[in-house]
């Protein structure tokens, strides 16, 4: 590859300048003329019977201008996988936060005041909590239609399990929990609605997958889906939080009803109550090795809460069953996922997707394998990783894996051999280790790739189109970069257009950490397309053929006789002459070299590139109290190429902090059916005193399938941190956590159960 | 509800308003006055987001009364700059300390409070200047890191992006 004079440098957000400033506009601040402001009414209950619902009052109360309620809707069962939602409850509510009518008022007081008007009659139902419960005979039932609460099952078998695992010389075999934790992005959700004289409707709002979404919502409203507009302003975080939610639907509805446009913007109780949080899961797991420490065979079960309503929860117990299979050289595997419905709030996407779960189950198993073969847990990795051109037992065909040099380069920055074997009481060292997609093909069943549009108006004013979605990660920014050095431009001439889906390409979204490789290739094609009819252009004007073309910073020259040069400008007011006003378009798309995976056996390449990536974290206990403190963290990630170190930098510094938060700090808690600290004053996430220096390195064995050699980081960013600390912890005390988060009281307990209690 | 008159110097310019007194100063500032950059995360003074600067001390506008700040001068995100960038602005744009962005507005209100006390902070210092500012997308580190490029010119070099 030549040089590259964009990718690989840091750039600030092409957007920081405005954010910095308060000049950003996101989905909360925007204003029309004459919006009216939405609020909902949600279940008091987890799981109750409606016998009726009185509005009258609150339609009478003067600045009211719409109350709205199941009977408004077109009564369409949709869901983005499983459609078993409806826009609010009809005839039960399933759980505390449930969607049961929504008011648009002139200002939020009086549309409070309309909420405490409305009169719903209940009769509470039994509810169930807990998945396992759940599953149990005679459980009340969350959707009549659904026996036994299963809203999904998944199964995958490869090699002989039970064989490999009688050969086994160790086998390890426990139970785990990882909890429900809440994205906690800094801006709500939220959605302003608009609809038009011809009833068409625009709905501004955050979200990662906004040409998906509207083919959902569009299902929802009867609509056809050229009838429904998503634009996606800038907006403060998701994580994977921010997909289909009832909220958006609602302010649409409440556009409708009044005739003007609604904002409706979730209060941070209501986003904890009924946004779409992680989901909890239980897994039994049985993983057997040689006395060389080689893995043979890993047999799970996986049980996983989705709450009232399916929204991605059994995809992601389907991926917590199988996609860390593909970070080790594991032949015999087998999983049996069950994704069971409650009485609590529909779970979700939440960085990791299920691989994060299912990523602490598993390193904290392989660390349990060393201890037992006396096996450096570092080299365990090493002895059994996925190397580069190999193929997991799944069919993933790993191009460029940069996950030994990972665990070398984190080991040695960390020091770790030597905190490693110099114990010191209650202080600890652990490391875990990850692998993740770059873009997951079985997510959307008709394609995976990605596309985008480059226009260069006459003034030479680049605009990039794509239909992913920049949540605040810096994606704009990546895919500024990608466009610039394919056109041989300079940054500040570069401009990412908002998506809109009347405008932009139907992209997927950003999720399955799928955007700057799926995107990127779709945006960097485009840009090629643009570059290829600029080159024409310069050709025909340096007196040579395009072949011989070239630019750099934004001046065209002949690269065999350097002497002439045209500004990039110039060849674009030349191009927009000659075709009498028509700017230049280049469009493109990408289609990556994946398969679908088999129906039976799952076998399939699903995605073009997989992320790798080795942490290491090192902690204290508190011998009296058993809180645990992070004091250092060291991750190495293998990323194919950072576009952006900076960014990528940051990635990984985020990604830790909240897998942090997660393992030590973080759970949404239930009492009598109902989430006992939705807000941040009773869950509390990491604040600066909670996150130690994390240094990070890049690792960048360049993948051929990336744009400019590029694979993802958003989510492998958090994958390994938890078992990273609680490998730690047990390091530090001889305790190993199967539970998260780690609660100090039972920490202690088990510490000093252990006869390790040593007061000082 | 009866209106009542109250004054307010925000970003050194005069306004007389006439409000209801149960009105928060964030839902004046951002509706009235129409001064958005200040960002409601929370509503109950827990995230920080709504950081402003009152007679110049960083107050959450979610849970002061616009009354309460009857004669007070104010500073907003929208007024730390005025025509020039501030070093702090520039300092969390250079280090990457702005991902979704939704913190920082509150976030650089406390960093000027605390480098208008303290010229030269330390680490220490700024993280219990910013403990009560939450984000969710950095880990901190590189907003630690700018702040303390701006207070301690000689150990800009500190900060390590690559």
């Amino acid at each position: 590859m030549s040089q590259l004079d964009i990718v690989g440098k840091s750039f600030p957000q092409i957007a920081a300048r405005e954010k910095a400033t308060g000049e950003t506009k996101f989905v909360t601040d925007l204003v029309l003329p004459r919006m009216l402001c939405g609020q909902v009414l949600r279940s008091p209950y987890p799981h109750a019977k409606i016998i009726s619902i009185d509005t009258a009052k609150a339609a009478a109360l003067p600045g009211v201008k719409a109350v709205v309620t199941f009977q408004d809707t077109p009564k369409i069962k949709f869901g983005p996988r499983s459609e078993d939602w409806t826009i609010f409850a009809s005839d039960k509510t399933r759980f505390h936060g449930d969607e049961v009518a929504a008011v648009a008022a002139v200002d939020a007081d009086i549309a409070e005041q309309a909420l405490e008007l409305i009169r719903v009659e209940y009769k509470e139902l039994p509810y169930i909590i807990s998945p396992l419960d759940a599953m149990k005979q005679g459980a009340p039932l969350v959707h009549e239609d659904k026996p036994g609460n299963i809203g999904a099952e998944f199964k995958v078998e490869a090699g002989d399990v039970d064989r490999a695992m009688d050969d086994s010389y160790v086998v390890y075999e426990d139970h785990f929990y990882t909890n429900q934790v809440y994205q906690a992005y800094m801006e709500p959700m939220s959605a302003l609605a608009d609809v038009d004289l011809s009833g068409r409707v625009s709905i501004w709002t955050g979200t990662q997958i906004p040409n998906m979404m509207r083919m959902t919502y569009a299902k929802a409203l009867g609509m056809s889906p050229d009838s429904l507009r998503i634009v996606v302003p800038e907006y403060g975080g998701a994580f994977g939080g921010k997909m289909e939610n009832n909220i958006h639907l609602i302010a649409a509805v409440l556009a409708q009803k009044s005739g003007r446009p609604v904002k409706l913007v979730n209060t941070r109780h209501d986003d904890f109550l009924a946004g779409n949080p992680r989901v909890p899961m239980h897994f039994d797991i049985k993983i057997g090795a040689t006395q060389d420490g080689i893995l043979t065979a890993k047999d799970v079960k996986v049980v996983g809460a989705a709450g009232a309503r399916l929204v991605y929860s059994q995809v992601i117990v389907a991926t917590a069953c199988y996609r860390v299979d593909s970070l080790y050289r594991l032949k015999n595997v087998r999983a049996k996922g069950y994704t069971v419905y409650t009485n609590s709030v529909p779970t979700a996407c939440f960085r990791g997707f299920g691989n994060s779960q299912s990523t602490f189950v598993l390193e904290s198993a392989l660390d349990e394998l060393a201890i037992q073969l006396k096996i450096d847990p570092a080299e365990l990795r090493i002895k059994n990783g996925m190397g580069s051109n190999e193929t997991s037992v799944h069919g993933w065909k790993i191009g460029s894996s940069g996950l030994r040099e990972c665990v070398t380069k984190a080991s040695k920055a960390a020091n770790w051999s030597q905190k490693k074997n110099n114990k010191t009481p209650f202080k600890g060292i652990g490391l875990a280790c990850c692998n993740h997609v770059s873009g997951n093909r079985p997510f959307a069943r008709e394609f995976d790739g990605g596309s985008g549009i480059v226009r260069v108006g006459k003034d030479g004013r680049i605009t990039v189109f794509h239909g992913e979605s920049d949540m605040g990660q810096g994606q704009n920014t990546t895919f500024a970069q990608i466009v610039a050095e394919r056109l041989g431009v300079t940054m500040d001439m570069v401009n990412v257009a908002q998506v809109d889906t009347d405008i932009s390409p139907f992209g997927l979204g950003s999720f399955a950490t799928r955007g700057t490789l799926m995107g990127g290739n779709g945006v960097l094609a485009a840009a090629k397309d643009a570059y290829d009819q600029m080159a024409d252009i310069a050709a025909d004007m340096l007196n040579t053929k395009a072949a011989d073309v070239a630019c750099r910073k934004a001046m065209f020259f002949s690269k065999s006789s350097s002497e002439t040069k045209i500004s990039f400008q110039d060849i674009a007011s030349e191009a927009t002459i000659r075709h009498h006003g028509a700017p230049i378009v280049g469009t493109g798309f990408y289609k990556p070299p994946t398969e679908l995976p088999d129906p039976d056996t799952k076998k399939g390449n699903i995605s073009p590139a997989y992320p790798f990536g080795c942490q290491i974290a090192e902690v204290e206990v508190d011998p009296d109290t058993g809180q645990v403190s992070v004091t250092n963290f060291v991750a190495a990630h293998d990323v194919g190429r950072a576009i952006n170190p900076m960014a990528t930098v940051g990635q990984i510094q985020g990604g830790i902090a909240q897998g942090l938060g997660w393992t030590l700090m973080e759970n949404m808690a239930y009492e009598d059916g109902k989430m006992i600290n939705a807000d941040f004053v009773d869950y509390i996430v990491p604040s600066c005193f909670d996150i130690p220096d994390i240094k990070a390195i890049l690792v960048e064995p360049i993948e051929p399938n990336g744009p400019y050699g590029a694979k993802g980081i958003g989510e492998p960013a958090l994958n390994p941190t938890m078992a990273a600390i609680t490998n730690a912890i047990y390091d530090a005390t001889g305790v190993r956590i199967k539970e998260l988060p780690v609660n100090p009281q039972k920490l202690l307990a088990q510490i000093q159960k252990l006869g390790k209690h040593v007061k000082e | 509800m009866k209106h009542v008159r109250i004054h307010l110097v925000v970003n050194g310019e005069d306004y007389s308003l006439f409000i209801t007194p149960n009105r928060v100063l964030l839902d004046v500032l951002r509706e009235d006055l129409e001064l958005t950059g200040t960002k409601e995360g929370c509503g109950l003074g827990k995230c920080g987001a709504c950081t402003v600067l009152l007679d110049g001390r960083p107050v959450h506008a979610c849970l002061t009364l616009a009354l309460q700040a009857d004669g007070c001068q104010i500073t907003t995100i929208e007024g730390i700059g005025e025509k020039e960038v501030h070093p702090l602005q520039e300092a969390f744009i250079d280090k990457g300390a702005i991902q979704c962005g939704f913190c920082t507005p509150g976030m650089i209100n406390t960093a000027k409070a605390l480098l208008d006390a303290n010229a030269n902070p330390s680490e220490d210092e700024i993280k219990q200047a910013i403990a009560g500012n939450l984000c969710r997308c950095t880990g901190y580190n590189k907003i630690v890191d700018a702040i303390h490029s701006c207070g301690c010119q000689s150990e800009k070099e500190k900060g390590e992006v690559r």
